[in-house]
């Protein structure tokens, strides 16, 4: 049976790579991506390994914290950035004459077909060559260790999937998410500060994890490994079988999770609340305007889309809030008037999701869109509006609460001119790049993350491209408003404000025209990219 | 691979056109075609005077289209989309909340029109996208499989509001399998098989045609349904 599950998913991927454009172009890009990313990281490893070969118990700790570390981040990345891999969809599978153990078996090792597999297995190698002396327990443990990391991955991603189930999900879920980001910015902000305090050596022994080994699965397999280097045949048997038994038990909660999530329906949309009772003929009209406050209910009421707006946001607002505590060490913010201008950077990271797909969000939904009488101008200005008043809230909010922090109100207003600009630039990359290579976005069913490696490989590719274009284009008015603010104040602010608005406006004319042109001759193409079949 | 074949197709103001023909036959390709959303390799299509692919604004305020698979925005609620496709076709603020109350308690949607779509059976999903296919009042219908997946209540509401249409002067092209429909409802019928318009008759004159005495049998003859067998295995002698 399990054969047939990782047949299956080596099939379906075949087939996805021959038929589907995206993934044709995706797969090798993910492959080369993957490989580079796992070389790199064993290169780090095995640089901060050679540090501890002097002093084997620090070694140890080490490779419990890495063990840890690349379990949560396997387990959690998926949901919080993007998907590593499709899974199969347990709904698909569940009239099979087959057991749940039996499912849940399939589904574990079907989701090894994937070329994100390359990492642990590159990673967990170069583990086995630091740990050479312990070397009839590497396979065995490394083989438990990637079962977590499988069960793991798909039991949390379940968890969230089920989460989103309930009528209040979406606001849980959120919440949920945006903790863990926070929290991963903390743990990262602690254990930085740990090691340029005490040393590498002795923060990796003042945190003795091998010792909570038995409660913490991953680390468990990984002392297991440790432990038969150090020659310690007994203990080393133990943690195999403490990791083995909590695969099963992880294990077990993914069953049960799905075993309800197959026979229980989603819960119905809550109650209608007066908005809805009124339908959309209160508010602003005409084709553009409804057009933007579609897309606004959408960015309320999609899981994946508010989370794009609220999830991005804090992540930018740690980091920024990090630089000023100046933990980063790129540059200091506290002593800067200026410091609220750095609020519109915020363009070049929130809502790239949406403003680079503005199509793909619709999936099956375009063929509605499509048969419509707006214009394809009037379909990317109604988008457009939208994206930018996500943008500008998320921008001024943050350009405020930088003012507060810092103290410094003078430029503040400033921010204003700068954020159309921004907004300008990203606009008119955004609607070049959702004509010209809309992403096709996941069926929601069963995983609300699932979405294949070639795909968010092609989608973090796109994205670093339009990130590197949207920051040249912000350069001129930056620079005009650097001379502005600092530097003598060389150039008035009257210009740094007219120069700043004209820009964004004419930036975003120009592509505005463009894009519209090529929609109106792509939109066969557009619809068929994004439809999900 | 082509789905659709030297399609010669006229159809003419009120008429109530029925596209028939096997699955894959290409009767929603030649509907996506004619309405803009697949982009034909040669030839031409429009409505009116109104080319498909020079005009397309033109010819999409013209008219309204029931799409075969169920492509409406989940997370609107039947009231929001009825109101966003009334704007997106220019209809006034007033009249589209007057036209959307009106439509919704037609449909027996009131109560559910402040519901996300997406918790619509698939009854519901089909009476309000015919809504909003209707909405702005065009002049042509696009409906693709209409009474399919639909229970008898709302298949007899669905077929009364297509016959007011036509009677109303709109023309209605629509195909569907529902075979004593589309003798009930079509003045005309065009058959497709394996992407090409076989044959074009009156539901009367079909049946003449192929010598059967329904639409349903004078279909499956003129498509060569007749010849089927069943499985040499899956019989109760053989269990």
């Amino acid at each position: 049976m399990v054969r047939l599950f990782v047949e299956l998913k080596a099939r379906l991927t075949w087939n996805g790579v021959r038929n589907d454009v995206q993934r044709r172009f995706g797969f090798p890009i993910a492959i080369l991506l993957l490989t580079w990313l796992a070389v790199w990281l064993a290169g780090k490893h095995l640089d901060l390994t050679s540090h501890l070969e002097s002093n084997s118990e620090a070694l140890g700790h080490y490779l419990g914290w890495v063990a840890l570390f690349m379990f949560l981040v396997w387990v959690t990345l998926p949901v919080i950035i993007f998907p590593l891999d499709e899974n199969l969809d347990p709904q698909q599978l569940s009239t099979l004459p087959i057991s749940s153990t039996q499912l849940v078996t399939g589904l574990t090792a079907a989701s090894l077909v994937a070329p994100a597999t390359l990492i642990p297995v590159i990673l967990m190698s170069v583990n086995g060559w630091v740990l050479i002396e312990g070397w009839w327990m590497v396979v065995p443990a490394s083989v438990v260790f990637m079962g977590l990391l499988s069960v793991g991955s798909q039991l949390f991603s379940a968890s969230i999937s089920a989460i989103l189930r309930t009528r209040r999900g979406r606001d849980i879920a959120t919440f949920l998410i945006l903790g863990l980001a926070a929290a991963s910015f903390f743990i990262y902000r602690s254990v930085a500060s740990t090691v340029s305090q005490l040393g590498f050596e002795e923060a990796a022994l003042s945190a003795p994890i091998l010792d909570w080994a038995l409660l913490i699965p991953p680390v468990a397999a990984q002392r297991a490994i440790v432990e038969a280097s150090d020659g310690n045949v007994a203990m080393a048997l133990v943690m195999l079988a403490a990791a083995t038994l909590w695969l099963g038990a992880l294990a077990w909660l993914w069953r049960a999770l799905l075993g309800w999530m197959l026979t229980t329906p989603p819960e119905g949309s809550r109650p209608a609340g007066r908005a809805r009772r009124n339908g959309m003929a209160t508010g602003a009209w005409g084709v553009i305007p409804t057009l933007a406050r579609k897309e606004l209910r959408f960015y309320v009421r999609d899981p994946r889309q508010r989370l794009v707006w609220t999830g991005t946001v804090i992540f930018v607002g740690l980091a920024v809030a990090g630089t000023i505590m100046g933990a980063t060490g790129v540059f200091d913010l506290r002593d800067n008037e200026w410091a609220p201008l750095v609020a519109p950077i915020l363009v070049l990271f929130v809502g790239l999701p949406i403003a680079l797909n503005l199509f793909g969000w619709e999936r099956n939904a375009a063929s509605y869109l499509f048969v419509l009488p707006a214009k394809p101008s009037q379909l990317l200005m109604g988008k457009n509006i939208a994206v930018s008043i996500g943008l500008f809230i998320e921008s001024i909010v943050l350009a405020l609460a930088l003012s507060l922090f810092t103290g410094f109100w003078q430029w503040t207003w400033m921010v204003v001119p700068l954020v159309v600009a921004a907004i300008g630039s990203q606009l008119a990359v955004g609607n070049m790049v959702s004509v010209l290579t809309p992403l096709r976005l996941p069926r929601e069913g069963t995983d609300v993350f699932a979405q294949s490696t070639e795909q968010g490989c092609l989608a973090i590719v796109m994205q670093v491209v339009s990130f590197f274009a949207i920051g040249l284009l912000l350069v001129p008015p930056a620079s005009v408003v650097v001379l502005t603010v600092d530097f003598g104040q060389a150039v008035p602010s009257w210009f740094a404000v007219v120069f700043s608005i004209l820009y964004g406006v004419i930036l975003y004319a120009v592509s505005l025209f463009v894009a519209s042109r090529l929609l109106k001759r792509r939109l066969p193409e557009v619809m068929a990219w994004v439809q999900v079949v | 691979m082509t789905a659709v074949d030297d399609v010669d197709l006229t159809i003419l103001p009120g008429e109530f056109y029925g596209l028939l023909g096997q699955n894959g036959a290409g009767k929603t390709t030649t509907i996506k075609t004619i309405v803009g959303l697949l982009r034909p390799d040669a030839g031409s299509v429009g409505i009116g005077e109104w080319d498909t692919w020079t005009h397309p604004t033109e010819v999409k305020s013209r008219i309204g289209v029931l799409p075969e698979e169920f492509n409406l925005y989940e997370r609107l609620t039947g009231a929001e989309l009825l109101d966003f496709t009334a704007a997106m076709h220019g209809l006034s603020r007033d009249e589209a909340a007057s036209r959307r109350d009106e439509l919704l308690e037609l449909l027996d949607l009131t109560s559910a029109g402040s519901k996300l779509i997406g918790d619509y059976s698939r009854g519901m999903r089909k009476k309000v996208a015919l809504g909003a296919a209707i909405i702005h009042r065009p002049p042509v219908l696009f409906l693709d499989e209409p009474f399919e997946g639909v229970d008898a209540v709302s298949a007899r509401l669905i077929r009364n509001l297509l016959q007011q249409a036509a009677t109303g002067g709109t023309t209605v092209v629509f195909s569907s399998h529902e075979m004593h429909l589309v003798e009930k409802l079509c003045t005309r019928i065009g058959i497709m098989v394996e992407g090409k318009l076989t044959i074009e008759e009156t539901p009367a004159g079909l049946c003449t045609l192929t010598g059967k005495d329904n639409v349903e049998d004078a279909f499956i003859a003129a498509v060569g349904g007749d010849k089927v067998d069943g499985t040499s295995w899956y019989d109760s002698s053989s269990s």
